[in-house]
């Protein structure tokens, strides 16, 4: 009998002290105890986070950047598939550890969850029927479509006040929205859009016209107060930047042999 | 437990409370548009389910084993983008210019609810003895009118129970919608949260809105039966 309630008592303080060590958010040493770093990223989003056709893995720029900061710690990495609305969500119920989804920085999030240093820049665009638009004002009044939960939503209903923005559950059904011509344009980050027109049987009919509403600054997202693990990733990025990591990853999704080629107008620093 | 401020005064007023107030008119809009037609169309299919002309019976219970056997959010999807594919160009020009958001999401549960509402209506049919309305017809009424005056006055009171329940399932069902990009109830709630984060105060709110919304729709039918259909049976 004595036996069955130490071990109640030994479970009972475990439990107690894992739960402290849990609201004391220490993540950095959780993740490290537990060997498994839990990152959520996307998985219908070319080349941010997809999955690979051959070998039906979650692969993409964004995975990269989960699976370099999992090797610097040592421990396996896991993917959890997330959306832009359940991605902070899950973050705050600790389903997982950060969150590398195409997350842009802005002061609004920053009230709820740390950024990283940001590991990638772009501008919030516009992808249309190709001839169809040529500046803003070409879109006043009509049907935009977005995902939930995004902040390119806010940005469009910002600049665009006449529109009606739509938000669909992620990207690829705006984008069926769009070539259906029920809505009149997406609009999301430039490298997004880009990584959709890319993937879409006709291309050739859609454009991105050359102007922005807004810069993005894409950060890794943790648990506000996680400053260890905060410390950690942003280290781990500087490095990745000075050891040209950083770079080759890029190189590798948005090189001239890439399916959507862009240049690289930035680099990591301590000061984005 | 919880390391948060709850801060119940962006639901309760100013711009998140509009966003929160214009769902709830969308909910209300097409959940009642729908109820209607669900009902309407519902009796139409009992009444051919219950048919002695051969084609038209399968017919009727070919569309509900289909409509009732499928999940209403692939039933959402296809009459959003499915049907684009089987509408000749000039009907889909028509509509993106319309808010066919909303129109389907109301076919998607008309059609959907109006299976469950079919099957109800028959048991309620079939619960009335078959001596009424051979009756009827022999008094001279023809089936149509038999069913109108005798039968079915007797089977939807009986069946109204169930209907409530269908009501009810249609009204929470109708934030399925907020896929397609309906901004019902649900979609705004969710709006709010990803403006604010704050998700408790908002999905909170429209669940009270939920609540108080059922409780309503039970209490009309509740009434309309007091009022109408007893005392059309005389009680």
């Amino acid at each position: 009998m004595t036996k069955l309630a130490n071990l109640l008592l030994a479970i009972v303080i475990l439990a107690a002290l894992s739960t402290a060590a849990i609201a004391a958010g220490d993540t950095l040493a959780e993740i490290k105890r537990k060997g498994v770093l839990v990152a959520g990223v996307k998985d219908s989003l070319p080349p941010f986070g997809y999955i690979d056709e051959q070998t039906r893995r979650i692969v993409g720029y964004d995975v990269d950047f989960a699976r370099a900061i999992a090797d610097k710690l040592g421990v396996k990495l896991e993917l959890k598939p997330v959306s832009s609305a359940s991605r902070i969500p899950q973050l705050m119920e600790r389903h997982i550890d950060i969150i590398v989804a195409t997350t842009s920085n802005t002061p609004q999030r920053q009230q709820q969850i740390d950024f990283s240093y940001a590991y990638f820049f772009t501008v919030q665009k516009f992808l249309v029927k190709k001839g169809t638009v040529k500046s803003l004002a070409d879109l006043e009044g009509k049907k935009i479509g977005t995902a939930k939960g995004s902040d390119s939503e806010q940005n469009a209903s910002e600049a665009l006040p006449s529109a009606t923005i739509l938000s669909f559950d992620d990207y690829p059904q705006a984008f069926l929205a769009l070539q259906q011509g029920k809505i009149f344009a997406v609009t999301t980050d430039e490298a997004i859009l880009a990584g959709i027109r890319q993937k879409a049987p006709n291309k050739e009919k859609f454009e991105i016209p050359d102007f922005q509403i807004s810069d993005e600054a894409y950060g890794i997202a943790m648990r506000k107060g996680d400053s260890a693990l905060r410390d950690f990733v942003n280290k781990t990025l500087l490095e990745m930047e000075a050891s040209g990591q950083a770079k080759e990853i890029f190189e590798k999704w948005f090189g001239p042999q890439s399916a959507t080629p862009m240049s690289r107008a930035f680099s990591i620093t301590a000061d984005k | 437990m919880f390391h948060y401020q709850f801060d119940w005064g962006i639901v309760t007023s100013g711009k998140y409370f509009e966003w929160l107030l214009s769902g709830l008119y969308t909910t209300v809009q097409l959940s009642a548009v729908s109820i209607v037609l669900a009902f309407l169309l519902g009796l139409i299919i009992a009444m051919m389910r219950m048919s002695r002309v051969l084609p038209v019976r399968w017919f009727a219970y070919g569309y509900l084993e289909f409509f009732r056997n499928t999940p209403l959010l692939v039933q959402m999807f296809f009459w959003y983008f499915g049907s684009y594919k089987l509408l000749p160009e000039a009907v889909n020009d028509v509509l993106a210019q319309t808010n066919f958001e909303f129109t389907a999401a109301v076919i998607a549960l008309t059609i959907y609810t109006s299976a469950f509402i079919a099957e109800d209506i028959r048991s309620g049919v079939r619960s009335i003895p078959k001596e009424q309305m051979e009756a009827a017809r022999s008094s001279g009424f023809s089936y149509i009118r038999a069913m109108q005056y005798v039968v079915l006055p007797q089977a939807i009171r009986i069946t109204i129970p169930p209907l409530i329940n269908q009501f009810l399932n249609l009204t929470k069902n109708s934030s399925l919608a907020m896929t397609i990009g309906v901004a019902e109830l649900t979609y705004q709630a969710r709006q709010v949260e990803s403006y604010t984060f704050r998700g408790y105060e908002a999905f909170t709110a429209a669940t009270l809105v939920y609540l108080a919304l059922s409780l309503f729709i039970t209490g009309l039918v509740n009434l309309y039966n007091k009022m109408v259909l007893m005392r059309m049976r005389g009680e």
